[in-house]
């Protein structure tokens, strides 16, 4: 559902992203791991069709983002790491708003829905400048699944949110593959990859340096001397895995 | 394509709907005050015009020729206004990421932004406009037809600049990352003032105050075809007015379809641009991330320099401040704005005529010195406003830091005080120095006015922090939006009551001392104590001006839910 072609990304000097290739099939839960600076948003911008790629492609479904932008956004939703919402907008009327750009009409029973999914019912009509960050980040979950989109692009989904608002995040995501959708991540944590993810690619300094599924990775991290250990002791913030 | 506006359109609701307490006052509060602005424009519009009436053959003249100067000073501050509103909403508006990474099509995103841009950058001059083209109506009595061709002329010639601004913007954009356009901008600004003085220069306004000139006035208005070319949206807004002002259809039709077909033609080709190389620059704009002035010796040494009188914690505050200050472009850039604005105030006072006024000298010499005292006055509140009144508000999402520091908030309040200090009253002492040397006034007025200006810069200042903290504002998409608010209205009334005030009690003492003076009256006693009193009454409203706002912006700081 998503493949990147030799995707790459050069801001002025720094090669922020380096001819990544990867591919993505449907109902997968993609990891894409990487510590801080690793080229996660960039990559995850360039999908989302948000930042014009230095050279390659990114195809969603059957549509190249940069050609037809269109039908690929169509198809797409998109969760920043740090969103924009209209302060003044409520909770409702945010979604309403939403509904309008992806010309969806009659949205009204399925932004309920929605809100009552991610727990947001009670709020809905409050300005969303008095909600909380996690809130917010909630609310932009709930306004990407409203057009019912076949792939989910997202990055580092879990960050701000509490324990209870991570497991809901975890199951939604689960029950969304399981019906078919394919949902890329980013994240900067390897016990989230592990937990949710049925393949995961590595990013560092802009490279993938090793993808497969989490089985493989796992035993990759054990073996003494590989090349993914100094990264993994940063992704783990210490040696648990190494250790386990 | 409306669709995207639907945000304004919820937020303007939410606001109404969501009224707390106070905020009806507010609201009265600056629809008095728009009113009350108004019924200024109007009045002095309509003082003008009717002066202009009364001078035979040549009034109607003189105020179609102001009618074209307006068009020509409007149409530039127009263009102007749009490529930084342009800016914002089609490049630097966080709302462009929900608004790109949905299925939108460019032609939607450009008929939304450009009818957000029109709007944004052309209320304040219709504001400013209307009372005056009204009053013209009234004062060359037209019909009816005048005010329905006055809305078919404003239209276009609004739609015109947000045209050009758009297009000029997307091409600048284009050739610069947008974060790099701001320094562009900057260039643009300057070229923009330049543009305005030569204009001026050319229109040489100051020779109608000149006694000399008025009999060869004929040859001057011939002489003054001047600077409007007819190629100018302006000149053809001028010419579909000024028929329809003197009751005689005339061309007004054919220049009304100038205007039209410009608008619409610039519409299209402005989506024509846009489709073709907004998304690029959009891209593009993204990525330029390095602050200026983060990596040169000699910008190191300019900020250690200028927190050098500083130790301590407050120094570290004062470095903080500079640093950020002269690295946002946005902010510091209107610094060239505004000394190109009090560069040409400055040389128009070299250009009076003084010596050849009927009114005995020494008299219109003072008068125009205290006058020129509350222009001082004013361009230093208004810097002010502009960069002492959002110093606390700026300090934004990350007050948490001096809150949970152990430095206290009356250190953090002063830091911010003694910091705006300083490069005020340089401001302040250059443009009295300078205006004062222009007006050749005695050496008496040149010291009462150093030092009044001097010390009411230290209330300005204080007002502005103080005001300042009494009116936060910790989240703003754009720092531009601070001084405009509720609370910077507010600021620049105090500020002018406190200037009026101290000028006006320092005035009537030196005009009574003068009078004597020249009439070889005496002063009795009591006289001179009023006099001292007065004098005495001036250091006491400044110390007031520094201490009680400081005190009360402190309090508002403290409390617990700020
Ligand atoms: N807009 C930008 N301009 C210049 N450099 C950038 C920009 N965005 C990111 N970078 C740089 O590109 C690299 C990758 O950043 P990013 O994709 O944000 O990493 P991640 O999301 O994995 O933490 C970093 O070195 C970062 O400094
Ligand atoms: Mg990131």
């Amino acid at each position: 559902m998503i493949k990147l072609t030799n995707l790459t990304k050069i801001y002025g000097k720094l090669t922020a992203v380096n001819h990544i290739n990867l591919d993505v099939g449907s109902g997968e839960i993609f990891g894409f791991l990487g510590p801080n600076g690793a080229g996660k948003t960039t990559t995850i911008r360039m999908i989302a069709g948000l930042l014009q790629p230095t050279e390659g492609t990114a195809v969603i479904g059957e549509y190249d983002i940069q050609r037809e932008a269109i039908q690929a956004k169509a198809i797409t939703g998109f969760i920043p790491d740090r969103p924009y919402i209209y302060d003044k907008l409520t909770a409702t009327e945010f979604m309403h708003f939403t509904a309008s750009l992806y010309d969806l009409t009659d949205a009204k029973n399925r932004i309920i829905g929605l809100l009552e999914l991610f727990g947001l019912v009670d709020w809905m009509d409050e300005l969303v400048e008095n909600y909380s960050h996690g809130m917010k980040q909630r609310l932009v979950m709930a306004s990407a699944l409203l057009h019912e989109p076949r792939v989910l692009v997202v990055d580092e989904p879990m960050v701000g949110l509490d324990p209870r608002g991570a497991r809901l995040v975890k199951d939604i995501f689960k029950d969304l593959a399981s019906k078919g959708v394919t949902v890329f991540m980013s994240t900067h944590t390897l016990e989230i990859v592990e937990q949710m993810c049925s393949r995961v690619a590595i990013i560092n300094q802009g490279n993938i340096i090793a993808q497969g599924s989490v089985q493989d990775l796992g035993r990759m991290a054990r073996m003494q001397d590989s090349h993914l250990e100094p990264i993994f002791l940063r992704l783990t913030g210490g040696d648990e895995v190494l250790d386990s | 394509m409306l669709f995207l506006l639907a945000p304004r359109k919820y937020a303007i609701k939410n606001r109404l709907h969501r009224l707390k307490p106070g905020d009806g006052v507010k609201t009265a509060f600056l629809g008095l005050l728009g009113l009350g602005f108004w019924a200024f424009m109007f009045g002095i519009s309509f003082r003008v015009l009717t002066y202009f009436r009364t001078i035979e053959g040549l009034g109607d003249l003189l105020a179609i020729r102001l009618l074209s100067m307006i068009l020509v000073v409007f149409f530039s501050v127009l263009v102007f206004s749009n490529i930084v509103t342009a800016l914002s909403t089609f490049y630097l508006s966080g709302e462009l990421e929900i608004l790109h990474a949905t299925p939108i099509h460019g032609e939607d995103i450009y008929r939304s932004k450009f009818v957000e841009t029109l709007v944004d950058s052309s209320w304040m001059v219709l504001i400013y406009g209307l009372p005056v083209f009204i009053a013209y109506g009234v004062v060359f009595k037209a019909a009816a037809g005048y005010y329905v061709g006055l809305a078919l002329t404003v239209v276009p010639f609004l739609i015109i600049p947000a045209g050009i601004g758009i297009i000029v913007t997307m091409l600048l954009v284009n050739a610069f990352p947008a974060r790099r356009a701001k320094d562009i901008l900057v260039l643009l600004g300057l070229l923009f003032f330049m543009a305005m003085y030569i204009l001026l220069r050319l229109l040489q306004p100051e020779k109608l105050v000149d006694p000399d000139t008025f009999p060869t006035l004929v040859q001057y208005l011939t002489a003054m075809r001047g600077p409007v070319s007819p190629l100018l949206p302006s000149f053809w807004a001028a010419k579909s007015l000024s028929p329809l002002l003197r009751g005689n259809g005339g061309d007004a039709l054919f220049y009304l379809l100038m205007l039209w077909s410009t608008a619409l033609a610039l519409i299209v080709i402005g989506e024509w641009v846009c489709m073709k190389i907004y998304y690029r620059g959009w891209s593009r704009s993204q990525e330029g991330r390095k602050a200026p002035l983060s990596r040169s010796r000699a910008a190191d040494l300019f900020f250690t320099l200028v927190s050098s009188p500083f130790r301590g914690r407050l120094r570290a505050i004062v470095l903080k401040d500079v640093k950020i200050f002269f690295r946002n472009t946005s902010q510091w850039s209107q610094l060239f704005l505004l000394v190109a604005l009090i560069v040409v105030y400055l040389y128009s006072f070299k250009l009076l005529p003084l010596e050849r006024a009927a009114m005995p000298s020494f008299f219109l010499q003072n008068l125009i010195s205290f006058l020129n005292l509350g222009m001082v006055g004013f361009v230093v509140s208004a810097v002010a406003v502009r960069f002492v009144f959002p110093a606390v508000s700026l300090e934004g999402e990350s007050f948490w830091i001096i809150r949970s520091s152990p430095l206290s908030l009356k250190q953090f309040l002063w830091a911010k005080f003694l910091s705006s200090l300083l490069p005020l009253v340089i401001l302040a002492g250059i443009l009295i120095v300078i205006s004062n040397i222009f007006l050749r006034v005695t050496p008496f007025m040149m010291t009462l006015s150093v030092m009044t200006v001097i010390m009411m810069t230290f209330g300005i200042t204080a007002l502005g922090v103080g005001l300042g903290s009494v009116f936060p504002r910790f989240r703003y998409e754009n720092v531009a939006q601070i001084p405009t608010g509720f609370g910077g209205i507010i600021y620049m009334l105090i500020a002018m009551l406190f200037i009026g005030t101290v000028i006006i009690l320092e005035a009537w003492p030196v005009y009574r001392i003068f009078t004597a003076q020249t009439f070889g009256r005496h002063i009795p006693d009591s006289g001179w104590v009023a006099i001292v009193m007065s004098f005495a009454l001036v250091v006491v409203i400044n110390l007031l001006a520094v201490l009680l706002p400081m005190h009360v912006g402190l309090r508002r700081l403290r409390e617990p839910d700020s």
